[in-house]
């Protein structure tokens, strides 16, 4: 079992008033000049907290004085590989997060605030934002366990955009399309090559589906991740097994990936090894493991939204090559990853991996030495969880009994 | 062409029987009943089903093949009292499949039968050992070793029929002597099988009032029992783990 730490990243089950990890980089960031009134382009970014559901706090994130495409790194992960933790962690502290009340139902009848914030979401394209507060934003770094760390945050008491947003043709057709559910217009998106981050900053501020409401960020994503997912997933189930046993390897800050594939209908599983001093850590080793199979996964994965976020790359790539396989993925997390970056690093990790060249192997034990290799953690502490591989190794088929 | 009408329970039955293996299946169809064939996508367990013109109130088919998204229709029939009368017939120009009861109508998207599995080939085994149980005793056994592992151990030990299974800490182990049994034809077995799909197979089979296990030695066994009052016929079949030490 992960450790309540690594579970809980930051949420506060172990009842103390603040996470004593995240308190630790607090003092990471860098400030930006901050007055009651700021003027940025928004990468286009919103935010939606999910404290006092339904009653939320929402609205867009803007980085003071960075304008046009300058601004578009500050929410774009996909383009974050080559900036190290500190980089990134000090890029997310200039983002100022603007707060403003809406309950999750005022989606489908948005006042003007919550209209110019949904207007900004659907671009693809940094959006000039003015920004009025009741007073300066409180200077501050948030970390947690699925969002990227985010900086100042100030109560919003008027909210302008100076320019038009850029909307992908789709994107404007599936917001106004009231009577398409959220499910079916994500994977028309999806299909129409809209990023998932564009996704999910549609989903999230209630602009998806039949009765629209505004979605706290950190269940937008995963939920993005999942429904994404599965869509894949369907077709794959049907795509021909693939003939070789494949071994992908790669990672991110920290984050090692190391993902093999093999013969057999479609089944995923992920392994998550917590190294002593990675983030969350709390001393020990923490190992856990949730898998699919064939029909699906059914309730909330135990490993939580990283699960989704690293399945996705895995099922782009076997999409891709037209073929089902049984996956098992391998995710340590190493004292590299010393802050906690949200769960994007996870799906940027996974792709890492998968667009590295795979190395057949002639079984699946050849592979799984080879891969021992690369993995710090004893494979004592966590071949035993695989249940993936206990099928493979020790259940027969009925094929072999023909 | 199909057209038939059935209670609801022996549907139920049927579709709930399958789809412990599968999640689509093509149900073939002739004058004389309807019959499954399907294996799971990991090539361990298997169903044949056959449930025989009798079992139906009313009952008209010509060769086909329907394709049939299981939990689509357990779903639907979950709509059904227990006696109550079901209505089935095939729209061949939609393609469609149309379920009546008391006054609902259904009309259910069939499945292009090419796009399931192909029917497996069955395995032709000679098992030494069968046993026949009330399905009441087979289900309370598979439900006291989930308890403790994740595979149970069936076996002969002389005129005794016993089920184990063995967690990391405690041990399960229930004996069944003849008379306890239906009945016992012995012969050399022991046999280790996943709790994931006995549990899932005694859904079915824990209604029966007989069940016929063969078994053999790290082999296969064979599940056996009447559905629909005796009109209709379940056999799994499921391939065996490795015993590890």
């Amino acid at each position: 079992m992960p450790s309540l730490c690594v579970s809980c990243k930051g949420k506060g089950l172990c009842g103390r008033p603040a996470c004593p990890i995240l308190e630790r980089f607090k003092s990471l960031g860098t400030t930006p000049k901050l007055s009651d009134n700021i003027f940025g382009a928004s990468p286009p970014s919103v935010f939606v907290g999910r404290y006092g559901y339904p009653q939320v706090s929402a609205g867009p994130l803007v980085p003071p004085e960075v304008t046009g495409s300058d601004a578009a790194v500050y929410d774009s992960p996909g383009s974050w590989n080559n900036l190290s933790i500190r980089d990134i962690v000090g890029l997310r502290s200039g983002l100022v997060r603007s707060n403003i009340k809406f309950h999750v139902k005022d989606a489908s009848n948005p006042d003007a605030m919550l209209q110019k914030t949904q207007e900004l979401a659907l671009s693809e394209k940094p959006v000039d934002t003015e920004v009025w507060f009741s007073k300066v934003p409180r200077v501050g770094l948030r970390f947690d366990g699925v969002l990227s760390p985010m900086g100042p945050a100030g109560e919003v008491t008027k909210l302008d955009i100076a320019q038009n947003p850029v909307v992908p043709r789709q994107v404007d057709k599936a917001v106004s399309d009231t009577d398409a559910r959220a499910v079916d217009e994500i994977g028309e998106l999806y299909n129409a090559d809209i990023t998932v981050d564009h996704i999910n900053r549609l989903l999230s501020i209630g602009l998806l589906g039949k009765q629209r409401k505004i979605v706290p960020t950190r269940w937008s994503i995963t939920a993005t991740d999942d429904m994404v997912g599965k869509m894949l997933i369907d077709d794959i189930r049907y795509f021909p097994e693939v003939n070789d046993v494949l071994l992908y390897s790669g990672g991110l800050h920290g984050n090692h990936f190391e993902i093999l594939v093999f013969p057999g209908a479609f089944a995923y599983e992920l392994i998550e090894i917590w190294m002593p001093k990675a983030v969350w850590s709390t001393g020990a080793t923490s190992v856990g493991s949730d898998w699919e199979d064939y029909g699906g996964k059914k309730g909330y994965s135990n490993l939580g939204g990283g699960y989704y976020a690293a399945r996705l790359p895995v099922l782009e790539h076997l999409h891709r090559m037209h073929r089902s396989a049984n996956v098992f993925a391998i995710r340590e997390i190493t004292p590299d990853y010393w802050a906690p970056l949200g769960v994007w690093v996870v799906r940027e990790a996974a792709r890492e991996a998968v667009s590295s060249v795979p190395v057949s192997f002639d079984s699946v034990n050849d592979a799984l030495d080879d891969m021992s290799l690369r993995i710090n953690t004893v494979s004592e502490m966590w071949r035993p969880e695989s249940k993936l591989l206990d099928r493979k190794m020790n259940q027969k088929r009925l094929m072999d009994f023909l | 062409m199909f057209k038939a009408i059935i209670e609801s329970e022996k549907l139920k039955e049927t579709i709930e029987a399958v789809s412990s293996i599968v999640d689509e299946a093509k149900i073939n169809l002739t004058p004389d009943g309807i019959s499954v064939k399907a294996v799971d996508p990991a090539n361990v367990a298997m169903i044949t089903l056959n449930l025989k013109s009798a079992a139906f109130e009313e009952f008209t088919a010509t060769e086909g093949e329907l394709g049939v998204d299981l939990n689509r229709l357990n779903d639907i029939l979950g709509m059904a009292e227990k006696a109550e009368i079901v209505e089935i017939e095939l729209d061949e120009e939609s393609h469609k499949l149309v379920i009546g009861m008391s006054g609902l109508t259904y009309k259910i998207s069939l499945l292009d039968p090419a796009s399931i599995r192909k029917e497996p080939k069955v395995p032709q085994l000679e098992l030494p050992a069968r046993i026949v149980l009330t399905g009441t005793d087979l289900k309370r056994a598979v439900k006291a070793a989930e308890k403790v592992s994740d595979h149970m151990g069936m076996g002969i030990d002389g005129e005794i029929f016993y089920l184990e299974a063995e967690g990391d800490s405690d041990r399960m182990r229930l004996d069944m002597t003849k008379d306890q049994l239906i009945s016992l034809e012995p012969g050399d077995a022991r046999s280790l099988f996943s709790l994931d799909y006995l549990s899932d197979m005694v859904k079915s089979a824990g209604k029966a009032n007989e069940v016929t296990i063969e078994l053999g030695k790290d082999f296969p066994t064979m599940i056996k029992f009447q559905i629909a009052g005796g009109n209709g016929e379940v056999n799994y079949l499921l391939a065996p783990r490795i015993e590890s030490d």
